[in-house]
């Protein structure tokens, strides 16, 4: 889960689709969807949202959120 | 003359392309949806129009002011589209490019920020690209305008090209259904079938409603579901429309940007990852944040504003003043026009416009945090707290925007996705102290709180803040219940705010200042010197028998438990409605006073410390101005919404002021 990865690592998400739909319809405006290779690049305290990259643009997505995305580390 | 469009996705460098092809003053920003209004401007040929539309990643829109463009595409004349494009995301931008194609209309593309991509060890074949998409493609840099001149001699210039509007094949099923409502509409539309077709099947909720307006909806329903189901039964795939159809066309755009541009790996780790690494710190994100708001206020409040507030207070009430006298008399004016123009007018308006220089460092700051990229990293930082009384962290940056004004506050709150939060946002943007507010309080930290200027001001903003995060938590709690809470933001990389850029957004964010004082403020001053003038026994009376004296009176009772039961307060709080700043004109007529000095010594009779505090934080929260209160009609479109907004205020502002007076009385201060 992209929820699970700690700060620096890396991975590539492949199960998208238990995220919330409006959540998905953004993240596949960006350009982030299934095969994406993302980024941790910062996870804010107290549960907050998490920091990620992905092909040189940074978003930032709950955490909540993150634990519904699949991802299998690289 | 012709109607050019300007579009493209959030944070691509959009309004400084705006800026450099029109000259005109725009407002340049970095967060996602800083133009949240159409806004038009005139090419320096000066013939043909650009119309700034906000930045959209697809015309299939998510929140209100990605709806402002598919309404513009439905409803509005426009010649021809110019797409600007951020070379360094290449793929992400070019999937709205498909949509324009698929529009048919002539389009041309601009292709910035080519030395990021650059950086990235991205380099672009212009040429390929714009053979692949049948276009023109201009290079320019949209910050320092090079090439810019070029692109506009490009756009309104002759006739340019459609470009290839069926580039992407969508598979069999998809195709037959665009042939199937082509048929349906049978050229009863002046859009193009393809793309309202497309549209369609993506769930585009506006294009639908526009359809229906031509067709049955239950035909249109049929027909997606026909769509749907063949499409699922000739791939196999339970895949919904949109979702094959984003795919078809990421398919398309790979293999243009494969042909078009090469990669190189490229290890250095930008600035933008290292600034971050600081300011969205687990630790260091929520104190740098609060040290840089703290450096802002004492900047406006101490070390910077106010010894150019008084400089100028004393410039207005010496030479201007003693100038004006000397004009009147010089010219054998009256005694009654000497005292409308010197007791009215001066001390009205000239109470005002002493504040303009706190005023504009203000703008100047929330400037700054806009152009330079902060303000996304601050919805960040903010997002936990936001969510724990029912917001998102992108409420956070309507609220900062509030600071200066409440009126482009509450209009930003489109960005805003869900409609729960963007109400609720648009209900607590005024409790935000804006700069109006700002005068009331110098006025009265300069009469009271001497040695702690800064922080008692500081200490209403953050009341501010704080009961509006009290009430998002009642409010979500009680009158917007349901509806979950959702958040995505894109952090722009930083960019280097350019002086030119970050004065003319301050200029366009305080000229409206100046030009209230020169109008409203000037109108009011005269009405209430008018007011003060005359009374119930005739002309000339003194101040205590004035119609403003007496409509002060009625309800200064009501004032009296929260510490101003004077018929003055009574009678400026009426005239703060109209404009906060009024406030102070209105006192400055009231006790007669030349200048900003005596008017606080005057204070200190009239006022305790502690009754000048509950005033203040009155003044913060009572209602919110009339402008603000019709932006507030205007983005709600609910009568009952916007008389809420003016209650609870009132409601809050009492029974705080209330705890304040009484329960500093209790404590023993005065």
């Amino acid at each position: 889960m992209l929820g699970k990865l700690k700060t620096g690592e890396k991975g590539r998400i492949m199960n998208i689709a238990s995220a919330d739909k409006f959540v998905r319809r953004r993240l596949l405006d960006l350009g982030i969807a299934e095969g994406s290779e993302v980024c941790v690049k910062c996870i804010l305290p107290f549960g907050g949202p998490v920091m990620v990259e992905s092909c040189g643009q940074c978003i930032g997505i709950r955490r909540k959120e993150a634990l519904r995305i699949e991802v299998e580390r690289v | 003359m012709m109607n050019i469009a300007l579009i493209g996705n959030p944070n691509t460098g959009k309004t400084s392309l705006f800026n450099n092809l029109t000259g005109s003053y725009e407002y340049v920003g970095n967060w996602s949806g800083v133009t949240v209004e159409k806004k038009v401007g005139l090419f320096r040929n000066g013939r043909d129009q650009l119309i700034d539309l906000p930045g959209v990643y697809t015309l299939n829109p998510l929140s209100k002011d990605e709806g402002v463009v598919t309404n513009f595409f439905l409803n509005e004349p426009f010649e021809k589209l110019l797409n600007i494009l951020d070379a360094s995301q290449l793929r992400r931008n070019l999937h709205l490019t498909m949509q324009l194609l698929e529009y048919g209309a002539p389009v041309i593309i601009g292709l910035n920020m080519l030395d990021v991509a650059k950086n990235r060890g991205i380099q672009i074949d212009i040429a390929k690209l714009s053979q692949s998409l049948g276009v023109a493609v201009a290079p320019v840099v949209a910050r320092s305008g090079k090439g810019c001149n070029e692109l506009a001699e490009l756009v309104t210039g002759g006739v340019i090209g459609t470009g290839k509007s069926n580039l992407i094949y969508y598979g069999k099923a998809i195709e037959t259904g665009i042939l199937e409502l082509e048929s349906k509409l049978a050229g009863k539309t002046q859009h193009p079938d393809r793309w309202l077709a497309l549209q369609l099947f993506e769930g585009n909720p506006y294009v639908k409603s526009y359809l229906e307006t031509i067709l049955p909806s239950g035909e249109i329903d049929t027909l997606v579901n026909h769509v749907s189901v063949s499409e699922q039964q000739n791939s196999g795939s339970k895949q919904a429309l949109d979702q094959i159809i984003h795919r078809k066309r990421s398919e398309a755009i790979d293999k243009i940007v494969t042909e078009a541009a090469t990669t190189m790996e490229n290890k250095k780790i930008p600035l933008t990852e290292k600034v971050d690494m600081l300011v969205t710190n687990k630790f260091l994100g929520i104190p740098i944040f609060l040290v840089l708001m703290y450096m802002m206020f004492m900047l406006t409040f101490d070390w910077l504003g106010f010894p150019l507030s008084d400089a100028l207070d004393s410039f207005l009430s010496g030479p201007v003043t003693s100038g004006i006298t000397a004009a009147l008399t010089a010219a054998g004016a009256s005694s009654f026009i000497q005292d409308l123009v010197l007791d009215g007018v001066v001390a009205g308006v000239g109470g005002v416009l002493v504040f303009v220089p706190q005023i504009f460092i203000l703008f100047f700051f929330i400037s700054l945090l806009e152009d330079s990229g902060y303000m996304a990293r601050v919805a960040l930082v903010m997002d936990r707290l936001m969510e724990s009384v029912g917001l998102n962290g992108k409420a956070f940056i309507p609220m900062m925007i509030g600071f200066g004004c409440n009126v482009p506050g509450i209009m930003a709150a489109r960005t805003i996705e869900t409609p729960k939060e963007r109400l609720m946002t648009i209900l607590l943007t005024p409790l935000m102290s804006c700069s109006a507010r700002l005068p009331v309080y110098a006025l009265f930290v300069g009469a009271f709180f001497v040695e702690h200027k800064a922080t008692v001001v500081l200490s209403l903003y953050v009341l501010g803040v704080v009961i509006a995060l009290l009430l998002a938590k009642v409010f979500s709690k009680t009158l917007l219940k349901g509806e979950t809470s959702v958040f995505v933001i894109e952090l722009p990389p930083y960019r280097l705010p350019q002086a030119r850029a970050l004065w003319r957004s301050t200029w366009d964010k305080g000229k409206g200042f100046i030009k209230k004082a020169g109008t409203f403020i000037f109108a009011g001053s005269v009405l209430i010197w008018l007011l003060a003038y005359a009374g119930p026994e005739g002309v000339n009376v003194s101040m205590d028998d004035s119609y403003l004296a007496v409509l002060g009176g009625i309800f200064a009772p009501l004032f009296a438990p929260i510490g101003f039961g004077t018929w003055q307060a009574s009678a400026s709080l009426f005239t703060g409605f109209l404009a906060k700043e009024a406030i102070i004109s209105t006192m400055n007529i009231i006790y007669f006073v030349p200048d900003e000095a005596s008017l606080q010594g005057l204070l200190a009779v009239h006022y305790t410390p502690l009754a000048a505090y509950s005033f203040m934080a009155f003044i913060l929260l009572y209602v919110p101005c009339l402008a603000t209160v019709a932006t507030i009609y205007k983005e709600t479109a609910s009568k009952r919404w916007t008389a809420f907004s003016i209650t609870y205020a009132l409601v809050i502002a009492y029974v705080l002021s209330l705890v304040i007076y009484q329960g500093g009385k209790l404590l023993g201060l005065t």
